[in-house]
């Protein structure tokens, strides 16, 4: 490839407005040459006219008695132009080395416009444009012919022309260099962006600060929320290690200190005490892990509902192969979600899977989106909860062990998740029996 | 009770081999997912355990081609990997139940003699009609070119209602006597809804509209 693509914007910039600029200077400059040429010679032209009307007028005022004219130089001198009045009796050329041209002028026998190019007689210009008239004075016919040296007039022109391309030439490296100018001042907050992005990696700030260009403050926006949301990760998972291994350790050094001991029989009582604490190690784990494992609401990640809704509903419906679970949906086949594919995933997995443990035959997934909002209900056709219990299902703060068997980890992590997403989980009774838990989010992410 | 218990943790294969055998299984072990293949393949095993993560690969893989080459025993999948996804991946492959380490043993046990009993008198029931394939055991479809749906429940009981008497007229009360549904009155809606869905998997052709009688599975396309 002939031009490879500048990589940079000022690159980008020059390359496309230093050649248009020339190429319309040039292009100005060339109708200049065009419009000076046929302004001049429709110029000339008039002036040949009004001189040849001028001399009829004279003729006629003096009854055509060309001797009377005030002839010699003066029609010379006054118009600057040589021509010919011709009648039978007599034929005035001024000057006289415009004769040979003129004569033959007189003898070509048409009038108006007429031109000559290279003329091949020594003394007379080269290049001429006449005017030629005929009419009678009386019952003499009489013509006339100015002419000028239009030599001389394209050589002012030309001159004209230099001087024009050499302003436009001045403009063009003006041009150049305002365009230069305006590249880099319209540039100079990215170069402060740049410097800003530089001094982000050194660790010297935090955010960024820049009063940057519209066109670049979503992009800002955009990095400062990432770097807002690594930070929240970070102290989350930090918060989480530190929880896990709180409750973990104290565990594995009481069942190391009992195994250790040799001299101590293994009672069944001991050997219980033992599978407790294991128990509540595997517990924190669990929780701490799965908590690790939200993504939380994230940019560029999104989610088949319906495809993930009726993956769940199959795998369910064989792990508890008496129970039917159906799904009534009003989203299309491929609606996507602005929800995490894992994060949707735990949520209706858990959702279900407490509802499958309950239901006595059935449960059912409604999946909904209405304009701003998502919404996933779940129904189970179990015993329900009493109404005093319902408002402490899936609370956070409640520790694990201290949940109601069942209804266990799962809705406290859907809780968890679904406020992470800035929605509701809300749990109700549904008629005689059965729990209703409905998850509304807002679908704007 | 013959069962083929895969995995590779020694310590762990050991206790449970023990404590299956209490439990009145014959019990052969097995660490690698080469062995675990050939024996699939040669012994009748009531139940299999298999772990997923393998020295020599993957249990998933072995278990696709246990399926593949039609051997129907029971499988029971124990992992340490207990996502949804891997779960739906699992059962996906052809496992009847999963199992997230750890685990107690009664509750495994519990498990196997369900999946054992389920798999009793199970024969490998099949509804064929016109280019599809209801698969009763996997609630699912398979249509000539080798794709599967997964099917909801409701979906599975309608379909299999209209492929076992293709061309029969079914009206809207019969379809209705399949649905479980939560509403206190299912209504017609309901079984055009669904009817509209299992369009979609079958093509729009195959379930034709009787009007005023009802729908019928059209298995001559």
């Amino acid at each position: 490839m002939l031009f490879r693509k500048p990589a940079s914007v000022k690159g980008t910039l020059l390359v496309l407005l230093l050649p248009a600029g020339i190429a319309l200077m040039g292009f100005a400059w060339l109708v200049h040459g065009l419009l000076l040429d046929r302004m001049s010679r429709d110029f000339v032209e008039t002036r040949l006219e009004d001189e040849v009307a001028f001399l009829e007028r004279q003729i006629r005022s003096s009854n055509g008695r060309l001797d009377s004219l005030q002839t010699g130089d003066y029609f010379q001198e006054v118009f600057h132009h040589a021509f010919a009045i011709h009648a039978p009796s007599r034929t005035i050329i001024s000057p006289d080395s415009w004769a040979p041209v003129l004569k033959s002028l007189i003898e070509s026998g048409r009038d108006g416009t007429l031109r000559l190019q290279d003329v091949d007689v020594p003394g007379a210009p080269e290049d001429v444009l006449a005017y030629r008239k005929s009419f009678q004075v009386g019952n003499t016919p009489i013509m006339v012919i100015v002419s000028e040296d239009l030599g001389a007039l394209k050589r002012s022109q030309a001159e004209l022309h230099a001087w024009t391309a050499i302003v436009s030439t001045l403009l063009v490296l003006l041009l150049v260099v305002v365009i230069w100018f305006g590249i880099n001042f319209s540039l100079r907050p990215v170069v402060k962006l740049k410097a800003t992005l530089k001094k982000l990696q050194d660790g010297k700030v935090s955010r960024i600060h820049v009063r940057a260009p519209e066109e670049f403050r979503p992009m800002v926006e955009q990095l400062n929320q990432l770097l807002d949301s690594l930070d929240q990760r970070l102290e989350r998972s930090r918060d989480a290690l530190a929880n896990l291994s709180h409750s973990v350790k104290t565990p594995i050094a009481a069942v190391r200190q009992v195994l250790e001991d040799t001299s101590r029989p293994l009672s069944d009582d001991l050997r219980r005490q033992m599978t407790a604490r294991l128990n509540d190690i595997d517990k924190q784990l669990e929780a701490e892990m799965r908590r690790s494992r939200f993504a939380g609401p994230q940019l560029g990640k999104s989610a088949y509902p319906q495809k993930q809704a009726r993956d769940l509903l199959w795998m369910l419906g064989r792990l508890y192969p008496e129970k039917s679970f159906e799904l009534s949906s009003s989203l299309p086949e491929d609606a996507r979600w602005p929800i995490e594919e894992h994060d949707l995933n735990e949520i209706m997995g858990n959702l279900l899977d407490n509802a499958g443990k309950w239901s006595d035959r059935c449960v059912e997934l409604s999946l909904a989106q209405h304009s701003d909002t998502l919404q996933i209900e779940v129904l189970d056709d179990g015993p329900g909860v009493i109404d005093a219990e319902i408002g402490k299902l899936g609370q956070r703060g409640l520790r694990l062990d201290e949940q109601t068997p069942g209804h266990g980890l799962g809705l406290a992590i859907v809780r968890e998740i679904v406020e992470r997403y800035g929605g509701a989980l809300h749990f109700s009774a549904t008629g005689a029996r059965g729990l209703r838990a409905k998850v509304v989010m807002s679908s704007t992410g | 009770m013959r069962l083929l218990l895969v995995e590779d943790d020694r310590l762990l294969a050991e206790g449970l081999s023990g404590q299956l055998g209490k439990a009145g299984f014959s019990v052969d072990t097995t660490s690698t997912a080469r062995e675990a293949m050939i024996l699939g393949k040669q012994e009748d095993y009531r139940a299999i355990i298999l772990d997923l993560g393998l020295p020599d690969g993957n249990g998933l893989d072995v278990l696709r081609k246990w399926r593949q080459l039609n051997i129907g025993f029971p499988v029971l999948i124990l992992t340490a990997r207990g996502d949804w996804h891997d779960k739906v991946e699992g059962l996906k492959a052809g496992a009847d139940d999963y199992l997230a380490k750890p685990f107690q043993t009664e509750e495994l046990i519990a498990r196997l003699n369900a999946i054992v009993r389920r798999s009793e008198g199970r024969i490998h029931s099949l509804v064929k009609a016109g280019g599809y394939e209801l698969d009763e055991n996997r609630q699912s479809l398979k249509s000539d070119n080798g794709t599967e749906h997964s099917l909801t429940g409701t979906e599975f009981r309608l379909l299999r209602c209209l492929m076992s008497r293709p061309g029969h007229v079914f009206s809207k009360e019969q379809l209705m006597e399949q649905l479980y549904n939560l509403n206190d009155t299912p209504n017609d809606n309901v079984i055009e809804a669904y009817i509209r869905r299992l369009r979609k998997l079958v093509g729009n052709e195959t379930i034709s509209t009787r009007r005023g009688q009802g729908y019928l599975f059209n298995d001559a396309i």
